[in-house]
């Protein structure tokens, strides 16, 4: 990386950045999971290192929690949008510099900021925990060069019309910017009491609404009608889809809050908007499962395909979920359980990770030119993550489900933690399972760039058998 | 950006225009990825309009409110009577003041019926009851939380008085904005779609 940072612009091979960014991404995924797995351990196990301030649980879960969202999930977005972007439009990424500079900066100020964050340098606000100047690097030193990288080459295009996933990358990049600038302002202006509440969970609703989940939809839209070689089901559904997700996923932040005093018509305002998130949902689903229309083979055969449509259909239980426990009559119950963390690994490990995690499969093939090395480990990192995930969700709602119960009948705290101490083994299992399979999964990806079959010039990676 | 309002179900925007986006839409290569022109399948649109007709009735306030101190003014009114305090135990004391006020008729039982109290409960929140009372409180605008009764932290309209509504309304301002809002994007959404060529009209990719 460090000869390319001071290259000249032609010099740098296209599809650097986007190679450079997948394989950080996976880098994170595989520190953030092991964080994870760490976390959960320590409260499955109490007695698991003990005494050690800098390994306790409240020094390391934003830690684990940023890692994932701003190194995993996010560089991942940035890999898809650095090779995906120019590819809808016929064109080169508009400065490769730039998405270097950009992957470069992005790992030092992340890494910067989960120091800082491991040594207790925090905002103490939830989802956006990293101190102030940590903020506006990842705004003007992160999120800005990559949209910046982004609209040009969407700009720059060699086609008329805009393909759906563009219009996303678009969108989201600026709306980012636009989430981190207004949702740190409490910290930026020293913002207190409710507004300070409402900003924050402002900050972090719209985070996952319009960022993670629209991008990862926008994946989808790419890699489905690309290795199938399937047409989009409908252009139509897609602008439903797109102007859903801004409108109705941007409104219903203050349902983090039904308890609080804030206004109560915004609360019913925003409850009913959260309900409303199932249109974009339902849009999505409907436009990529038509999408696999004669191609359903593919589910079992392809990878990409593979994770792609478990990432789509794990949309539904995330949707229904999100949309109706923000309700009073169920949030009062779920409010501070461990249901809201399953719920919210349901969309950032589930839902999300499952659509970004094909795009850097097919990202990483297409721009190394070389087929994935083994198709066995593909497959058991794939089925880590499933049941993994699946172990952590389902035993999360269910110690969530218990937490509810004790706190509405007033049960004595520890006889709760007793009660849910089952479940919070099987969290660290599937915990645990996750970050194995991540382990494999960047030996592949590492194998793939060493010894990956050469794809043939003109070929695409999912027209090539896999050989292991 | 002409427009065109003959058939405004079908087509917004004219022969011309329609015309040329249907040459790009056949001849334009996005990447190697084509889209197709079909619509929203009608189950899909049934189930939208399910989804947002769902979106009120599950949020009116009426399914996730808290019992009120009024909700209890009944019971507490009999608990020292004879009839009660003649009974041998509490849990016959209990029965015998729901069925009667149950017998009685309130337009409250079916929230009595989703609060069930104890004696030790009714005993709990006894004395601040009859305190609200003595003082002319609103009982309805009381929450009972565990053993405490506290103002409910509805904020609504503002009284003659001075003093603010405490009551959960089934319907408020938000609602409202939200059916605007709904009204808004449907129609901005329809704008959109209409705008391109009829979905009667598929494209014949030629990538």
């Amino acid at each position: 990386m460090l000869k390319y940072l001071f290259s000249k612009e032609e010099d740098i091979p296209p599809g650097t950045a986007a190679i450079f960014f997948g394989f950080s991404s996976i880098v994170w995924f595989v520190l953030g999971t092991g964080l994870g797995s760490f976390n959960a351990a320590k409260l499955a196990f109490p007695d698991f290192v003990t005494g050690i301030e800098l390994l306790s649980f409240g020094h390391m879960r934003q830690v684990h929690v940023l890692a994932v969202i701003l190194g995993w999930i996010s560089m991942a977005f940035a890999m898809t949008m650095m090779y995906i972007t120019p590819a809808l439009g016929n064109t080169k990424l508009w400065s490769e510099k730039l998405g270097v500079w950009n992957c470069f900066l992005w790992n030092i100020g992340l890494g910067l900021g989960l120091f800082l964050l491991w040594n207790g340098v925090s905002s103490g606000r939830e989802y956006s925990d990293m101190p102030w100047f940590i903020d506006l690097v990842v705004i003007f030193g992160v999120l800005f060069p990559l949209g910046i990288n982004v609209w040009m080459t969407i700009k720059n295009r060699r086609t008329q019309g805009i393909y759906t996933t563009n219009w996303f990358f678009g969108a989201a990049t600026f709306m980012v910017i636009v989430v981190f600038l207004v949702g740190n302002m409490p910290e930026f202006f020293n913002l207190t009491g409710l507004t300070e509440a409402y900003l924050t969970w402002w900050f972090a609703h719209n985070v996952l609404g319009l960022w993670i989940t629209p991008v990862a939809a926008a994946i989808s839209y790419y890699v489905v009608p690309k290795v199938t070689g399937n047409p989009l089901y409908s252009h139509r559904i897609g602008h439903l889809h797109f102007w859903s997700v801004v409108v109705f996923y941007s409104t219903p932040a203050a349902h983090h809050l039904m308890s609080a005093p804030l206004p109560e018509w915004l609360k019913s305002f925003a409850s009913v908007e959260g309900v409303l998130i199932l249109v974009p949902a339902i849009a999505f689903v409907s436009n990529l499962l038509l999408t696999m229309h004669g191609k359903w083979r593919m589910f079992v055969e392809n990878v990409e395909i593979k994770y792609t449509i478990t990432g789509v259909l794990l949309a539904i239980p995330l949707n229904m979920q999100g949309g109706f426990q923000q309700t009073r009559a169920i949030n009062w119950y779920v409010h501070g359980t461990g249901w809201i963390v399953a719920h919210a690994h349901l969309a950032l490990l589930g839902f999300s990770t499952f659509l970004e995690a094909a795009a850097v499969y097919y990202g990483l093939q297409v721009l190394l030119r070389r087929k994935v090395y083994s198709l066995s480990l593909a497959n058991f990192h794939f089925w880590m993550l499933l049941i993994g995930f699946s172990t952590y969700w389902i035993s999360m709602t269910i110690a969530g489900l218990i937490q509810g119960a004790g706190k509405i009948y007033e049960v004595p705290y520890i006889d709760v933690v007793i009660a849910e101490h089952p479940y919070m083994i099987a969290r660290w299992v599937g915990g645990t399972m996750v970050f194995i399979g991540n382990v494999v999964w960047m030996y592949n990806m590492w194998m793939t760039a060493r010894a990956g079959t050469p794809i043939p010039a003109g070929r695409l990676p999912h027209e090539l058998a896999y050989e292991r | 950006m002409a427009w065109k309002f003959d058939n405004p179900l079908v087509s917004l925007a004219d022969d011309q225009q329609n015309a040329a986006a249907r040459g790009v839409w056949e001849g334009e290569s996005l990447g190697g990825i084509t889209e197709d022109n079909n619509r929203l399948p009608v189950p899909v649109v049934g189930l939208l309009i399910l989804t947002i007709v769902t979106s009120f009735l599950v949020t009116f306030p009426l399914w996730g409110q808290r019992p009120t101190a009024a909700l209890y003014e009944d019971y507490i009114a009999l608990m020292d009577s004879p009839q009660v305090q003649a009974l041998p135990d509490d849990a016959k004391r209990m029965q015998y003041i729901v069925d009667t006020v149950r017998a009685k008729g309130t337009a409250k039982q079916p929230q009595l019926d989703r609060h069930p109290l104890s004696m030790d409960d009714l005993r709990l929140i006894q004395g601040q009851v009859v305190e609200l009372q003595r003082q002319g409180a609103r009982m309805e605008e009381f929450t009972v939380l565990g053993n405490r009764l506290v103002l409910a932290n509805f904020e609504g309209n503002w009284r003659a008085d001075g003093t603010r509504e405490r009551v959960q309304p089934w319907w408020d301002k938000g609602y409202t904005i939200d059916v605007f809002y709904i009204i808004a994007f449907c129609v901005s959404v329809i704008v959109v779609v209409k705008r391109l060529p009829p979905y009667t009209w598929q494209p014949k990719h030629k990538h």
